[in-house]
């Protein structure tokens, strides 16, 4: 049986009064994409640092590919890719002697020269000093020497940041075939459109803890839909009140209605109340994430 | 850690010219105009807070150890705190650092090469501003009357290293173990302003006298007798020593150390 790509349990980081995350426990299947999402401060990138060892968990424990991410951190090292979110680089070089320094630490595994075709298809120069360029050629930069050495696990934090739409479209491509080539990837972002794109499952971090876990199909299918009623004569406001249907909105003739269970029953009794039309809206990952958020459900879908 | 020692060390190439050329300025300007200040300067030994302070300019060789053993030691002492801080705590504080721990690189490797790095570096630079001080004394051969060689001039600026190597090092550990590296520069420029004016003034008092051995400048002699001859070895071990330890504990707390997140050691990991 395979270890799971990333496993965290009781994952705890303080910075002495400030809160990090607690207790994440967290499952990433092998060759899955798995989109990381929250606000900023909520914990992604705390995470990121203690699977990378950047630091270690105040308490719990973390592994990737089976093995202690403390203990055995240079080994896993060598599997993963990484993308940081504060992305800080060595201005001073070159961009190809930048890939070659980081090539040269990480050592031969088979990859050399990736970076070549990475950066053509990036349209990244390799020529220019770092320091003279964009900010979206430095988050170029960044994601080339994320991907350079094919990683078995690839985190990325907010990879896209900065980098104009068709570049994004790149680097999601890049995603998807890392997943096709049955490598892992932990993908951090709050631009929930390229996570619905490109990921298999999304973790929700709030306040440092983690509050749900679910398949984007299924967080489609189940979480939520949004049904407008027409009416010719509107029913009266407890029509409507039943388990899993919340009514946001009212108007003359219609009633706008967020359904996460009991559609069935829902939908006899609107045709009890001769419903006139009815129209199904695409929920989107937004509105999804913005409802863990929302303080009238604290949260509490997890 | 060959690989990241190679890469310290390129980094380092600005650094190890431009520094050293701009030390040569000792070298340069102190000898070239020895020939014109040669008298005046023998006249200066007759002040009383020159004789306090032990520092004598009558002959070529008290003089070159005078300025050369006091000021090159002090501006690339310099180097090393700004080295020595930056390479660790700047590039933590400004985020470099999280991308070089990221990679499949133990951590001591990171420490030792950056390390060895500035140790080679600063050797080098001291070795330009030795070469450069042969090549001056040796083209004025005819100007300055002295038993001084060239060689010995090299290998007396030589003798500085260990001194230099000491900040560095002493400047990496703090760097290691403050939270922040303005903290560690202020600590590390303290204990050489205060290593420098404390072995001066316990020469002419005597209530410094029991903390002289606490002051760094305690253990440069920049006597002629120096110049000529070299530093006791002692006191080339006492700096060697202090640099073997400062490196020793910047290991342990830098293995230990919360990158990216800058708290003491007592800080770090607490629940509260």
């Amino acid at each position: 049986m395979s270890n799971p790509a990333i496993e965290t349990r009781g994952l705890t980081v303080y910075y002495g009064k400030h809160r990090g995350i607690i207790d994440v426990d967290l499952t990433v299947e092998e060759g899955e994409v798995f989109g990381f999402l929250g606000p900023n401060g909520a914990g992604k990138t705390t995470t990121q640092r203690v699977l990378l060892d950047v630091f270690p968990p105040t308490r719990g424990h973390a592994s990737i590919f089976g093995k202690d991410c403390q203990v055995q951190g240079v080994e896993l090292r060598k599997r993963i890719g990484y993308l940081p979110g504060e992305l800080a680089l060595y201005t001073n070089m070159k961009v190809r002697e930048f890939f070659q320094m980081v090539e040269y630490l990480r050592g031969e595994n088979g990859t050399k020269g990736h970076w070549r075709e990475l950066a053509d298809r990036l349209e990244l120069d390799t020529t220019r000093k770092i320091r003279q360029l964009s900010r979206g050629n430095k988050q170029k930069v960044g994601v080339v020497t994320a991907f350079m050495n094919r990683a078995d696990l690839l985190i990325l934090d907010e990879p896209t940041g900065g980098l104009d739409p068709l570049i994004q479209r790149i680097v999601l491509d890049m995603v998807r075939e890392a997943k096709a080539d049955g490598r892992t990837v932990f993908f951090s972002s709050h631009i929930l459109s390229e996570v619905q794109a490109v990921c298999d499952r999304v973790g929700i971090i709030r306040d440092g803890r983690l509050v749900a876990v679910h398949g984007v199909e299924e967080l489609f299918a189940r979480r939520m839909n949004r049904i407008n009623l027409i009416f010719d004569l509107l029913p009266p406001p407890e029509a409507f009140q039943m388990e899993g249907v919340t009514e946001l909105d009212r108007g003359s003739q219609s009633i706008l209605l967020e359904v996460r269970d009991n559609l069935p029953a829902l939908l006899a009794k609107a045709a009890r109340y001769d419903v006139r039309d009815i129209d199904t809206h695409n929920v989107s990952l937004e509105d999804i994430f913005l409802a863990y958020y929302s303080e009238e459900n604290g949260g509490g879908h997890a | 850690m060959l690989r990241l020692l190679v890469q310290e060390l390129t980094f380092r190439r600005g650094a190890i010219l431009w520094w050293g050329l701009g030390l040569c300025f000792f070298p340069l300007v102190y000898i070239a105009i020895y020939p014109s200040v040669a008298e005046e300067m023998a006249n200066l030994a007759d002040l009383e807070i020159y004789q306090a302070m032990g520092v004598s300019m009558g002959t070529f060789p008290d003089f070159v150890g005078s300025i050369l053993l006091v000021f090159l030691p002090l501006v690339a002492a310099i180097y090393a705190i700004i080295n020595g801080t930056g390479t660790l705590a700047g590039e933590e504080e400004d985020g470099r650092l999280e991308m070089l721990v990221t990679l499949p690189l133990p951590r001591w490797t990171i420490l030792a090469a950056k390390a060895l790095a500035f140790s080679i570096a600063s050797f080098l630079m001291l070795a330009i501003v030795g070469v450069v001080s042969l090549l001056v004394l040796n083209g004025m051969e005819g100007d300055i009357e002295t038993e001084l060689t060239g060689t010995q001039l090299l290998i007396s600026v030589l003798y500085t290293w260990p001194m230099v190597f000491a900040m560095g090092m002493l400047s990496l550990f703090l760097a290691a173990f403050c939270s922040r590296r303005r903290i560690a520069s202020i600590i590390a420029a303290a204990v050489l302003v205060v290593g420098y004016f404390g072995s001066n003034l316990a020469g002419s008092t005597s209530v410094l006298e029991p903390f002289e051995p606490f002051f760094l400048f305690t253990y440069i002699d920049s006597s002629g007798e120096a110049v000529l001859n070299g530093q006791r070895i002692e006191d080339v071990l006492v700096f060697l020593a202090i640099g073997l330890v400062s490196f020793v504990l910047g290991v342990i707390f830098f293995q230990r150390r919360k990158l990216t997140v800058g708290a003491w050691p007592w800080q770090r990991g607490r629940i509260e």
